[in-house]
């Protein structure tokens, strides 16, 4: 955090507590894409998103006065964001249904190496399929796994995200990677995204809805 | 397999964005809204209970000192004596304040419960809170008796003659309520804006801005004789009231009046030693605090807090060995942001001294403050701190924002440096 941004902060937020709108807003679009990102890489979808992100705000701003500079602005922003969305899984742990999966996939694998349009659309179902899996993990693994796997933070960023020690945090990914790994032993699809034949992995871009 | 990158993040819909957005600010702004409500909530709590604290202390201290004789050593409690040369000096006695000019003398003490205040010589200037149900305080110069009920106003004595050879005499000027003058058993009172001397008794508002009388002016006004009608207003002579005054029933004066043995000692036998300002503070026996302070600033009780705040050293910000003030609020910035521990805080701390110091920018000065207090809870400077946003709210203004800073600090730093000043603020109209 370089000084002049942490500065910022400071007083970006000092104006919010004053109940400046323009200050709240500015403060929202800082940190709504980064937000909105790790959200969605923890939920797979933008189903619930604009109830989640909108309570993950509301919730900061209820909280800012709480916020004392001891850590960086975004941290912070991403521990309560992370919060929201560990009980948003808890609730829908309740009622969450996966949907069929489609079948055509399985069919795509058989005739590899057609036009690259297929290959994606196999990598978008791997996609779909990981999720399904993470749908069965409890909501403190699914974060464990999602923020570090997916979203890329190391394992000590994790654990402060989630409030865990890293030890638990370790187990809980390792864990998860075990559940992944049998569930792709029986999976020819998510086994294609897992570890795609020829090493040839297929990015998909940030565009292509899932 | 790293999965890192791999999953496609779906971007929301600029309508979709817009309309989460609007939703959160209006949410920020209700909880920011409410946060402020709460605020001042607890400050009129936290006030109240302050106020109650003392009211409770002072009831005990009047109760204790005014019961039987179970504890004689401490029941009556000691005479304040109070002798400036120089220099003008405060007394504060719970609810009443006393200023006292230069080359004064004066004695408080407590007969009957009530505040009796013997003055020898010189000029006093009084403001006392409402006495409803207890005994009043009263102003003793020679035989004329000040009885107050709750008032603001100046008893001046002059070289402490009674004015019967046409000089000295006493000088009664009432700023705000009434108070009651008892001179040779006649009873005036004296209102706002209206003034009452010896010889001269009641003058009119009219007269209310006249320069307060010279040594000279009482002698020929006096040589005038009693009972003369001096330019441009209404005069009363022993108790009779002119035109342009109302007539004043004669009520029978309290016990304390009567007794003209009351404990009010001889300003001479009591005078300290030569060079002695005030005696220390005596302590009732309900614990009642009497602390005589000097010198005070000028008359107007603002001013005065506003001096008194002054006064009051600011910690200095840390010395960068010389930058011009802009260049070491930068170089503050950067230790703020790139250290830790007391050399952050510091340098947080600094950037509102100078902010508030040399540049003049208050607004930044509080910003860096209140990051400051919400940064560093236990820092190093965290009183001075808290002193340095009161400096800065209460000498532009004394309002209920000043005086929750001055709670705060209070409620922080009780035993700070500061703590009486903020303890006036706090408690201020």
């Amino acid at each position: 955090v370089t000084a002049a941004l942490y500065v910022e902060d400071v007083l970006l937020v000092d104006r919010c507590l004053t109940g400046e709108p323009a200050a709240t807003r500015e403060l929202f679009r800082r940190h709504r894409n980064r937000v909105h990102a790790s959200l969605f890489r923890v939920l797979g979808s933008n189903r619930d998103m604009d109830d989640l992100l909108q309570e993950a705000f509301l919730q900061v701003f209820q909280s800012l006065r709480g916020w004392r500079a001891e850590a960086g602005l975004a941290t912070w922003i991403d521990r309560v964001a992370v919060r929201c969305a560990y009980r948003h899984l808890s609730r829908r742990a309740r009622r969450v249904s996966t949907d069929p999966l489609d079948d055509d996939a399985a069919v795509a694998l058989a005739s590899p190496g057609e036009a690259p349009g297929a290959r994606r659309q196999l990598a978008r179902d791997g996609v779909v399929r990981l999720y399904a899996v993470l749908d069965e993990l409890s909501p403190a693994a699914r974060l464990a796994f999602t923020l570090h796997e997916l979203d890329g933070r190391s394992i000590a960023d994790t654990a402060e995200l989630v409030g865990s020690s890293v030890t638990a945090t370790k187990l809980r990914v390792w864990r998860a990677r075990k559940r992944i790994e049998a569930a792709a032993a029986a999976d020819p699809v998510l086994r294609e995204f897992l570890e795609p034949a020829g090493g040839d992995v297929i990015q998909l871009d940030d565009r292509e809805a899932l | 397999v790293k999965l890192a990158g791999r999953i496609p993040v779906e971007p929301l819909d600029d309508e979709r964005i817009t309309h989460i957005e609007r939703r959160v600010v209006a949410g920020a702004v209700d909880a920011a809204i409410a946060g402020r409500g709460l605020r001042p909530a607890r400050r009129v709590v936290a006030r109240a209970l302050v106020v109650a604290a003392i009211g409770a202390a002072g009831f005990a201290g009047w109760m204790l000192r005014g019961a039987p004789d179970a504890r004689p050593a401490v029941s009556e409690p000691a005479a304040i004596r109070v002798h400036t040369d120089s220099e003008r000096s405060r007394l504060e006695l719970g609810d009443a304040t006393i200023e006292s000019d230069p080359a004064t003398a004066f004695t408080v003490t407590r007969p009957d419960g009530g505040v009796l205040v013997a003055l020898s010589r010189g000029r006093l200037e009084l403001e006392v809170g409402k006495r409803a149900g207890r005994p009043p305080l009263i102003v003793r110069a020679g035989d004329t008796d000040v009885v107050v009920i709750g008032t603001h106003f100046t008893v001046d004595y002059g070289d402490g003659t009674d004015g019967a050879d046409g000089r000295g005499g006493v000088d009664v000027r009432v700023q705000e309520g009434v108070v009651r003058v008892v001179h040779r058993q006649q009873e005036t009172l004296v209102a706002a804006g209206e003034q009452w001397r010896t010889g001269r008794g009641l003058i009119a508002a009219a007269d209310r801005d006249a320069p307060p009388p010279s040594a000279a002016d009482r002698a020929s006004s006096r040589s005038a004789g009693d009972g003369t009608v001096a330019s441009g207003g209404a005069v009363a002579t022993g108790g009779t009231i002119a035109s342009g005054a109302r007539p004043v029933p004669v009520a029978p004066a309290p016990e304390v009046l009567r007794d003209r043995r009351a404990t009010a000692p001889d300003a001479t036998t009591l005078a300290p030693p030569p060079g002695v300002k005030a005696s220390p503070p005596a302590r009732s026996a309900g614990g009642e605090a009497m602390r005589a302070r000097a010198p005070a600033g000028p008359g107007n009780p603002q001013g005065d807090l506003r001096a008194a705040i002054r006064a009051q050293r600011v910690e200095p910000a840390l010395d960068l060995g010389g930058p011009d003030a802009t260049r070491a609020i930068t170089s503050y910035y950067e230790i703020a942001a790139h250290r830790s521990g007391d050399e952050a805080s510091q340098a947080f701390y600094s950037i509102a001294v100078v902010n508030h110091l040399k540049l003049g920018r208050d607004s930044d000065a509080l910003r860096s403050l209140d990051a400051y207090v919400r940064r560093f809870p236990g820092g190093k400077e965290y009183r001075a701190a808290l002193w340095l946003r009161v400096r800065i709210l209460c000498l532009g203004k004394i309002d209920d924002r000043c005086r929750a800073a001055a709670y705060t600090y209070l409620h922080e730093a009780p035993d700070g440096p500061a703590a009486h000043v903020a303890e006036r603020l706090t408690l201020s109209d």
